[in-house]
This record gives structure tokens, sequence and C-alpha cells, in this order.
């Protein structure tokens, strides 16, 4: 399988603090990636270091096999939208068309303008002007005017209101389902993408936790009750994500290997949404407790 | 790039030039009232005689009342040109500073440094077109002060080597203008926020100022030595628009007597109470008057030595900021 991301042993750092360490992780081509975490997860900087903004301290990261960091011929094949949608607030939609025709050897301008015109985005008003949600969406038809092989964006979604979320969300995903162009989309609300994503990378506190096709991650989880575990191997299961006990019964969130056979356990399907908040919870809070000088 | 820089400054280009006809419309007609009068007083042959050797004491004493009453009507300009020393700071406030530190401010280079154009063109562009323009707002600027401050600086004894009317005009200001510009650029690139970028601006800019013209400027060519005595028929033979660094009264040991001064005495005078002149200053017989200066004529070199020092250390700065533009994300 073509591999579009590919991260080894990634690490960037600020100061004495890693953002983002030991990260490995690679995302095939055609796929809709979901990158969620908790705020200050590492999420920016993982998309910085893939656009070529940072510069990597540790590892390698490789886009359609080439380093990005200072490589001006491999932006041609990024498109990037970073948080909040910067843009020029005094130019308007149609300059900032222009702007990009400038700046890009490859750029398709009928697209953007055609864009802008379904959404009914005024061509002579200064983005400054417009709303959250059709300043997203100018940014978003910029990206797209480049014709990108990948699409890169740190939090579309997090500044709009609900309506505009969805409109954004579903006018990306008309538009990327034609070119076939790899996108991956940050968030800190996995319900924000949970509907247009077919895989997911989450990260918390600096480090991959979890990496896979939603499918597979969904078959490959299982949430088992019973008696109380006493931390013993179980047929079938591979780890245990998340496990809370009360005095008799134990609820078990397992990563599987095979089918769970033993009779002790009810076996049930989980959510998406389960499984991340059970990575996410898994080690998130154990810095903070030597940090604060106090027990786990 | 090119139409991208000229679409995000254009406004600012625009009042900046709106401030200089203004400026222009201000000190345009002063300077040629200031002219007329210089003209009407018979200054210009005066500029003329004195700059020649046998020069006859009654021309000499008729060209020295003419610049005092010059002095006495357009001196108080002199406080207007402290004013405009500080322009070339002002560029570099808000051409500089703004330049890295507006689009990192507003997240705007993560817009602009992702497109098809690496950062490293996009700075050179950009500082390239920024500085050229920079430059020639400066020459004018430095052509017409030039002209503007002629008779103010002829009617003075120090001339145009002085302290603050040489900062004004010949090619000085593109110097200052640039590196003021430079040094914006790469505050923005360290401190990456507009204001702390504007104030760290003006106080490099100030401090670098000052150091340049109080440690180095007098040590571009070494000093000259004039003596002379201290009893005379007239006053001393100092030739105009030279700049004196120190003067002073020495005894013939060489020992200063008393800094910052020069004593005048007549032929064989004597102090109210017979004593030799100066005695009660502890001068001993033979003692003269010196002083340490650099010479009028050495105002175009020193103009290029210090113009190449400021432009040096603007492309040094520009170099840093290209640098430092290549680790913003």
């Amino acid at each position: 399988m073509d591999m579009v991301l590919e991260a080894d042993r990634l690490g960037k750092r600020y100061g004495s603090t890693w953002a983002l360490r030991d990260c490995s992780l690679h995302l095939p081509a055609g796929r809709i990636a979901a990158l969620v975490g908790p705020n200050g997860a590492g999420k920016s900087t993982l998309l910085h270091l893939a656009v070529g903004l940072l510069k990597p301290d540790a590892g390698t990261v490789r886009v359609f096999g080439r380093s990005p960091y200072g490589d001006t011929e491999g932006l041609a094949d990024i498109g990037f939208v970073a948080q909040d949608t910067p843009l020029y607030r005094d130019f308007t939609a149609a300059e900032l068309v222009v702007v990009g025709g400038k700046l890009n050897r490859r750029w398709d301008a009928a697209l953007a303008r055609n864009r802008l015109a379904q959404l009914g985005i005024p061509p002579d008003k200064p983005v400054g002007k417009l709303s959250g949600g059709q300043r997203a969406q100018v940014a978003l038809a910029l990206a797209l005017a480049k014709q990108p092989r990948l699409l890169l964006l740190d939090e579309p979604v997090a500044s709009l209101d609900p309506l505009a979320r969805r409109e954004f969300l579903q006018s990306l995903m008309g538009s990327v389902a034609e070119s076939g162009t790899t996108v991956l989309l940050s968030s800190h609300l996995l319900a924000d993408l949970e509907r247009v994503c077919d895989y997911l990378i989450v990260l918390n506190a600096s480090q991959v936790q979890l990496t896979g096709a939603v499918d597979d991650l969904v078959a490959g989880h299982r949430q088992l009750v019973g008696p109380r575990h006493d931390g013993g191997a179980i047929g079938g299961v591979a780890a245990v994500v998340r496990a809370s006990h009360t005095d008799r019964q134990s609820t078990l969130l397992v990563r599987t290997d095979g089918p769970v056979t033993d009779p002790a356990w009810t076996v049930r399907d989980v959510s998406l949404e389960d499984i991340v908040l059970a990575y996410l919870a898994d080690g998130s809070t154990q810095t903070s407790h030597s940090e604060w000088g106090v027990a786990a | 790039m090119i139409w991208l820089t000229w679409r995000q400054h254009r406004k600012q280009a625009f009042y900046t030039l709106l401030g200089l006809v203004a400026l222009a419309a201000l000190l345009v007609p002063i300077g040629l009232s200031m002219r007329n009068t210089f003209s009407d007083l018979g200054l210009t042959e005066c500029v003329s005689q004195l700059a020649r050797a046998d020069v006859a004491q009654a021309t000499r004493d008729s060209c020295e009342a003419g610049f005092h009453r010059f002095g006495n009507q357009y001196g108080s300009l002199n406080l207007v040109a402290v004013l405009l020393i500080t322009l070339p700071a002002l560029v570099g406030l808000f051409w500089g500073a703004p330049l890295v530190a507006r689009e990192v401010e507003h997240g705007t280079h993560r817009f602009v440094w992702t497109q098809g154009v690496g950062r490293t063109r996009w700075a050179l562009v950009k500082f390239g077109l920024v500085g050229a323009a920079v430059v020639l707002l400066a020459s004018l600027y430095g052509l017409g002060m030039s002209w503007w401050v002629e008779p103010l600086t002829q009617a003075t004894h120090e001339g145009r080597l002085g302290m603050i009317v040489f900062d004004l005009q010949g090619i000085v200001p593109i110097g200052y203008t640039l590196f003021a510009v430079a040094l914006g650029v790469f505050a923005g690139t360290v401190w990456k926020r507009m204001l702390p970028a504007m104030g760290i601006t003006l106080a490099g800019f100030i401090g670098v100022r000052a150091a340049v013209e109080i440690l180095a400027r007098p040590r571009y060519q070494p000093a000259r030595t004039q003596t002379f005595p201290i009893e005379g028929d007239g006053p001393p033979e100092i030739s105009r628009g030279d700049w004196i660094l120190t003067q002073g009264v020495r005894n013939p040991d060489g020992t200063m007597i008393a800094e910052d001064t020069r004593i005048q005495c007549p032929p064989g005078g004597k102090g109210p109470d017979g004593r030799v002149c100066g005695s009660e200053l502890g001068l001993e017989p033979g003692a003269y008057n010196w002083q340490l200066y650099q010479p009028a004529d050495r105002f175009w070199l020193f103009q290029g030595v210090e113009t190449g020092i400021f432009v040096a250390l603007a492309l040094l700065l520009l170099y840093l900021a290209v640098r430092r533009v290549r680790r913003i994300a």
C-alpha cells in the first residue's frame, strides 16, 4: 500500500519539553484520517512537521517519500490549512485567489472561484469581515486550488458553530471524494470527525496512543464484563486497555487477537468513541501527578 | 511575490509618501526663505571669501556679524533638525518591525510559507523590495536635507561635521534607515510580536547610533591637532567647518591647564593688578591654546565610512533574519 505520510520515532522539542516524542505512524494513500487528541497533545506540531514548517529534533518524517522541511518543490503536493484559518484579513477572497496563483506553479483558480461562488461568498469583501465559517471555506478553497495530493487541516472546525461544521465537512468530503486526495484533519473532539474519517490517529501527551483504520479498530476491540479480574490472561485478549472494578465485577476494554470464548465474560461491541476515550484516559495523568508532586 | 508585497504594503507606502510630501510642504518654503535671507545678508560671498586664507580682518568681522544675524533669525531651526533625525527610526519601527512580526502575530506566515514559494525566497523578495523602497526614500530625504540645512551649517563655526547636522544630510540617512529597517525585521523574527519588536528596534537603534556617533565617528581618521598662542592681535585663525573634538590651554611642558576653553589676550596685556595674562589660572609663560579636530574636508570620507558601517550592520541583520525565518513555525 502506498504511504503518503510516514513518521519514524519523530520528535520535536520546545526548550526542554517534548511536544512530540517517539511518534511513529503511517498514513496510507486515499484515506480520510482523523488526528485526535486533547489540547496540547502535539497535533499541531505533527502537522507542522508534515508540512515542513518545523524541523524535527529527532527521528524522521516523510511525505510522499520526501523530507518536507525546506523542500519547496514538495510543498506543491501538500495543501495546508492552519489553525484558526489565518488569511490576510484586509484581502478580499478574489485577491487571495490571485495571491495563490502568484505563489503556486500548479493552481486551479477556476476551481477556487467556482467553490466560493457556490458557497455564496462575496468576492469583494475583505475576508476579515466574513463569518468564521465563510473564512474557513475560503481557506479550504485556496488549499484545494493547489490540487494537493495530501490535504492537512489543523482544527478546521474548532471555531465554527455546529451548522457551519457540518457544512464545512460536507463540502470537504464532496471535493476530495472525486480527486482521491488523502486528508489528515485534526480535532480535539472525535465527534466532529467520526462521521467523515476512515482512519484514526490518537495522540496524547506528545505520543501516539493508537493508529489504524476505523473498521479494524472497531473490530479489534471489545468490552468484557465479568467477575472481578486479577490481571491473569484471558483467551483471545491481546491487551487490556482500560479496566474498572467494583467489589465483585470487572469491566475491561480490551484489544482482541481472536474470539473471546471464556463463558465467564460477557462480550460487547464498542463504539469508536469508547475506544478513543479508553486510550486517552490511559497515561494522561501520570506526568501531571509527578509534576504536582503528589501521589497518583 | 512582487504583487503580494505591493498589495500588502501599498497603504503603508501611500501614507509614508503622504508624510514625506507634508514634510516637504513644510520645509521647502522655510528653506527658500532661509536661502533668500542668506544671500540678502551677503553671506554667500562670505562663505567663498572665508574659504581663502588671506581674508581681510574687516571682511571677517562683517561676515561674522552677518552670520550672527542669520543665526539669530534661524538658529531655532536647529531644534527642528533634532526632530528630523528621528525619521529613520520611525521607518524602522513601522516598516521593519512588522514585516515578519505581523505575519507571525496574525498566523498568516503559516498560510504564505506553505504555498509553492519557499520561505527563504519569500524573505529575500520581501526584504529586497522593502529595502529598495527604503533606500530610494532615504536618498530623496538625504538630498533634500542637504539642501535644507546648508545655510544653517554654513552659518556656524562647526560646519556640517557637527553632531546633528552631519546625521541629517548626504548619504548617511540611507545607512541609518536601512539599518533601522533591518533591525526591525530582525527583532520581529526574534520576538515575533509587533509591539516588543518595535520597542527593541527603537532601543537598539538609539543605542547603536549613539555608540557610533560618540565612540566611533571621532576616530574614523586620526584627529589633527592645532596650536596657537594665547597672545595675539585678533580672534584666532580657526578654519570654519572643522569639527573640534577637544580643546584647552596647555603649558609649554604640555600639561592641560584648562579644558574646554580658549584664552585670547592682547599682546603684552596685563591683568588689573599687573599680572601676566592668565597667570591666575597657573599659566606659565609660553602657554598655548590647543585643539584636537577633524578637518572640514573629511566630510564625504566620514559620510562614506559611517554609511558603510550601518549598511554592513543592516546586511548582517538581514542575513540573520533570513536564517531565523527558516526556524519559525
